[in-house]
């Protein structure tokens, strides 16, 4: 249909908008992020009602690295931005500079979620599992969740890699690129309040 | 459908100006700083804790407000709908979170 | 173009409707599953009257009657009225609004199979170790493996996270499709009250469903990986799950009630030949009740030691939600007075609602009043005030909807006398059934309870109560005998059966065509085809010329990404987790072949195009 609009073979100048399709793609994504704010927002709840029962286990101050978290922070903003500069390369028409930022993307991705692996590993050390306190049930869903849905993107991004190193930058992978773009995004956002709310207020006490 | 297929075909015409990366790597940069200063309100740990809470919210909401306006575009045109998805999101989940800071610490 | 060129492909049989990626065959598919769960949900709700005939009955075991009552709620809610309601915005939103599909075809059919296959997970549970019987609403502790140690709980929890994944995804396709895809010169206060209530009801979805989303999981982690959400020895906390469940949970009933009041709205305002009074205050009604429907949900929990500041604010914003509704039920009376009035089956229905809602709804005000609710919580009289709202209300209203709208899906009008013997059948057994209820609550009977003490004064209205179940059976029968017989005749609907249609889904034939519209309608006010029809037109203005219309391609993953959860379900109830794995792994395969196969689905051309687009 209008998937092939690029009759002069030029991309139009926002792609993900010029079909109808890639419209209600994007829009569609918007809105299960509200979703997905709901989602995050009640796992939060959860975490703040029971954050200070932990069963005679450590607690968040004695447990929390802050130079690791800081160190995940970094790396997740930062690939934040580098999937802003794939999909300016988008816009831009440029298929080879907007592969090379999403590997950056996802390369940064991979570390963030080394890091906290490593960090999961650690806590266990500690006792801090999964099932020792309704406080570690719920850090571990919370964070963990987060964590599933880096590993997603990953995947997911990767996969578009793929398609358009195969099929190139059209009117149809584009809309593609750019939602994944928009969940990358939300997931950073997500983890700004984690750190906030789980790590530095744990810190604080 | 015919009507959007006409429509799409004339805009390859139009020479287009592109957003450059300078207003995204600026919000990168206030994120970096809130995010540098969150942590040293932490660290200084001189402070009431119900300041440092409040601090590390109001922080963070700024941060992810800068990110969703910029890099994630809301702050475009043809943002309408997002962000009353969005929005809608965060009123219920305002709600939530009320309840649950009421119910834990009050 | 070259894409036109690849094998178009067309199933017909049951791969046609295994496959279907169109809206109006998938909002069959609703009806017909929603139809279904629904008379699984009648015969669960026939067996608990027929045990509570009597005092000290043993018609069934104390057990069986907690499945019965958790299986009668869980189905009826999220089986049977939300598919109807589904199935009805499926076929009917698009037509209304002028567009040929909904913006994500391939989504909707996932949301229909992923909904029938968690419906019949929970189902299957009565043959595989047991229903769940902790209630539809599962309250923890008792829904947690201390007191529920079988798998029926966690058949109620997988069941309702698939399920639950299908109305999320309908709620998004609605808002977008509603958004985006409007017909050219349909503003949003053009639109039909339907699909303003659609569109509301969707917003709802969005919001509330992933609050569930996550109680369902802790539940689940709680039970099956030794979670201590809700676990008080570990520091969990049981009003935690109250909390959880009723921020979803209220919602839920508004999305449960808004489409029957845009039923009504459509009904009404056809059978009085007669504009809807008061759109705009209308429209601004269904967004207040969707907005305060969120602010109100520990109205369920008075009794549970919020304390009286918390039980304060909610018994107020509960009893604002009543503003609102009067507004509604204020202007249909409005609408009918010095209408040319026609007492069609739907109006008929539509006219029953009114007053049995409003009955619901006062009885809601009194539940609303913290220390009355205290001494009606868990009483016949909180079982009086919802069946009102959702069997005389909600159910009433589909049964309009379903009525009114039989001929524009199906091609064949129902009989309107069955239609009326189904009626009166019900609404006078609905009364019969759930009025001496509340006298029931207030002489202090206990509900869930799968029995009572003789010489309390219950058993003439309890008996009252059965008979009047079995009335409303008999209605039920009706309509299906109703569905049967009209399902032999021929397709013989004009595009306009109730000949004063009002809405833009009556310009076109009845069924309508695979395209909808051979060309999208140019909309010139509210009330589209009306406006067209006093203008002494027979149809609509087309909005642009006849070209090839575009069309998505049928595909059968959405059928098996479902039966990978459903399979993943069983895994994880039964500790199974390498099956549970593979079932996951099937979904994930399906959403990668989804991503990977570019299918842009196929043109139909204009010669295929009867004139008039009256080909169906």
């Amino acid at each position: 249909m209008s998937g092939h609009s690029h009759a002069d073979g030029v991309l139009p100048h926002e792609p993900e908008k010029a079909t109808l399709e890639g419209r209600n793609k994007v829009l569609g994504f918007w809105l299960f992020l509200g979703g997905e704010t709901v989602l995050f927002g009640t796992l939060f709840s959860v975490f703040i009602a029971l954050r200070d029962q932990v069963n005679g286990g450590p607690t968040a101050n004695e447990l929390f690295s802050l130079s690791v978290v800081a160190a995940a922070t970094l790396i997740l903003l930062t690939s934040s931005l580098t999937s802003v500069f794939a999909i300016q390369a988008m816009h831009r028409n440029q298929p080879k500079a907007m592969v090379n930022w999403l590997l950056v993307t996802i390369l940064l991705g991979l570390g963030f979620l080394g890091l906290e692996i490593y960090e999961f590993v650690e806590y266990a050390h500690h006792g801090h599992t999964f099932a020792a306190s309704a406080f570690s049930t719920s850090f571990y869903s919370l964070v963990g969740f987060h964590g599933g849905h880096v590993a997603f993107g990953i995947l997911w991004i990767s996969l578009l890699i793929w398609q358009v190193l195969k099929r190139g930058l059209t009117v149809v992978t584009a809309p593609k690129v750019y939602i994944a773009g928009l969940y990358w995004h939300f997931i950073d956002v997500v983890w700004v309040f984690i750190f906030s709310v789980v790590y530095l207020m744990g810190k604080v006490g | 459908m015919t009507a959007e297929h006409a429509a799409s075909v004339e805009q390859p015409k139009k020479r287009a100006r592109h957003e450059g990366p300078k207003k995204h790597i600026i919000a990168y940069i206030f994120s970096l700083v809130l995010t540098i200063l969150a942590f040293a309100v932490v660290v200084t740990g001189d402070v009431s804790v119900n300041f440092v809470y409040v601090m590390l919210v109001l922080m963070a909401a700024v941060q992810v407000f800068i990110q969703m306006a910029f890099w994630m575009h809301m702050k475009d045109r043809g943002h309408l709908y997002p962000i009353i998805g969005i929005l809608s999101g965060v009123i219920v989940v305002f709600t939530m979170i009320i309840m649950a800071v009421y119910w834990a610490w009050w | 173009m070259a894409h036109g060129s690849h094998a178009v492909k067309r199933y017909t049989g049951i791969m046609d409707w295994l496959t279907t990626v169109d809206h109006k065959k998938i909002g069959i598919l609703y009806l017909m599953a929603g139809g279904f769960f629904f008379l699984i949900g009648g015969l669960e709700a026939i067996l608990i009257r027929i045990q509570l005939w009597k005092p000290f009955n043993n018609f069934v075991s104390p057990d069986t009657f907690n499945e019965l009552i958790t299986m009668h709620g869980t189905t009826m809610i999220f089986l049977a009225v939300m598919p109807v309601i589904f199935g009805l915005m499926n076929c009917i939103v698009p037509l209304q609004i002028g567009a040929r599909d909904v913006a994500f075809p391939f989504l909707n059919a996932l949301g229909f199979w992923t909904f029938f296959f968690g419906g019949v997970l929970l189902n299957v549970s009565w043959f595989l170790g047991g229903a769940p019987d902790a209630g539809w609403t599962s309250y923890v502790p008792l829904a947690s493996t201390t007191f529920s140690d079988g798998p029926g709980v966690d058949y109620y929890v997988l069941g309702l996270q698939i399920s639950g994944i299908g109305s999320l995804l309908g709620g998004i396709n609605f808002l977008v499709t509603v958004i985006n895809m409007r017909a050219p010169g349909m503003s949003f206060m053009r639109m039909p009250m339907f699909t303003w209530a659609s569109f509301i009801t969707s917003l709802l979805i969005l919001l509330a469903f992933p609050a569930l989303t996550v109680g369902l999981v802790a539940l689940m982690f709680d039970r099956i990986f030794d979670g201590n959400f809700f676990d008080p020895s570990a520091g969990g906390n049981i009003m935690l799950w109250q909390h959880i469940f009723w921020i979803f949970g209220h919602p839920e009933v508004y999305i449960l009630i808004l489409p029957a009041f845009g039923i009504i709205s459509e009904v009404v305002s056809t059978f009085s030949r007669k504009r809807l009074f008061g759109y705009s205050s209308m429209v601004f009604a269904t967004v207040l009740i969707g907005f305060l429907g969120f602010m109100v949900w520990a109205h369920h929990m008075f009794t549970s030691g919020l304390g009286p500041v918390a039980n304060a604010l909610f018994s107020i914003a509960t009893m604002l939600i009543a503003v609102p509704t009067g507004i509604k039920v204020f202007n249909w009376l409005f609408t009918l007075w010095g209408g040319s009035i026609k007492f069609t089956s739907p109006l008929l229905f539509a006219v029953g609602f009114i007053p049995t809602f409003v009955m619901g709804g006062v009885t809601g005000v009194m539940l609303a009043a913290a220390p009355g609710d205290y001494q009606y919580h868990d009483s016949y009289f909180v079982v009086a005030h919802f069946h009102y709202t959702i069997v005389g209300g909600l159910v009433s209203g589909l049964f309009a909807g379903v009525h009114y709208w039989w001929p524009k899906i199906f091609g064949r009008p129902l009989n309107e006398t069955l239609g009326k013997l189904t009626f009166w059948f019900f609404i006078i057994g609905f009364h019969m059934t759930f009025l001496v209820q509340h006298f029931l609550g207030l002489l202090g009977m206990q509900r869930r309870i799968f029995t009572y003490l003789d010489g309390m004064g219950f058993n003439e209205m309890n008996l009252i109560s059965t008979i009047g179940a079995m009335l409303m059976g008999v209605g039920v029968i009706c309509f299906v005998i109703n569905v049967i017989v009209t399902s032999a005749k021929p397709k013989t609907a004009t595009n306009d059966p109730w000949e004063d249609g009002r809405t833009l889904e009556w310009a076109i034939a009845s069924p309508a065509p695979e395209y909808n519209f051979a060309q999208l309608p140019l909309i010139r006010g509210y009330d589209a085809y009306w406006k067209e029809k006093r203008e002494g037109n027979k149809e609509m203005q087309p909005a642009e010329p006849l070209g090839p219309i575009h069309m998505p391609s049928p595909s059968i993953l959405p059928f098996i990404m479902s039966i990978g959860l459903f399979i993943s379900g069983f895994g994880f109830i039964f500790h199974q987790y390498v099956v549970a794995g593979a079932g996951l792994a099937v979904t994930l395969a399906c959403m990668f072949l989804r991503s990977v196969i570019e299918d842009h689905g196929y043109h139909i051309e204009p010669e295929e195009i009867q004139p008039r687009g009256f080909k169906a």
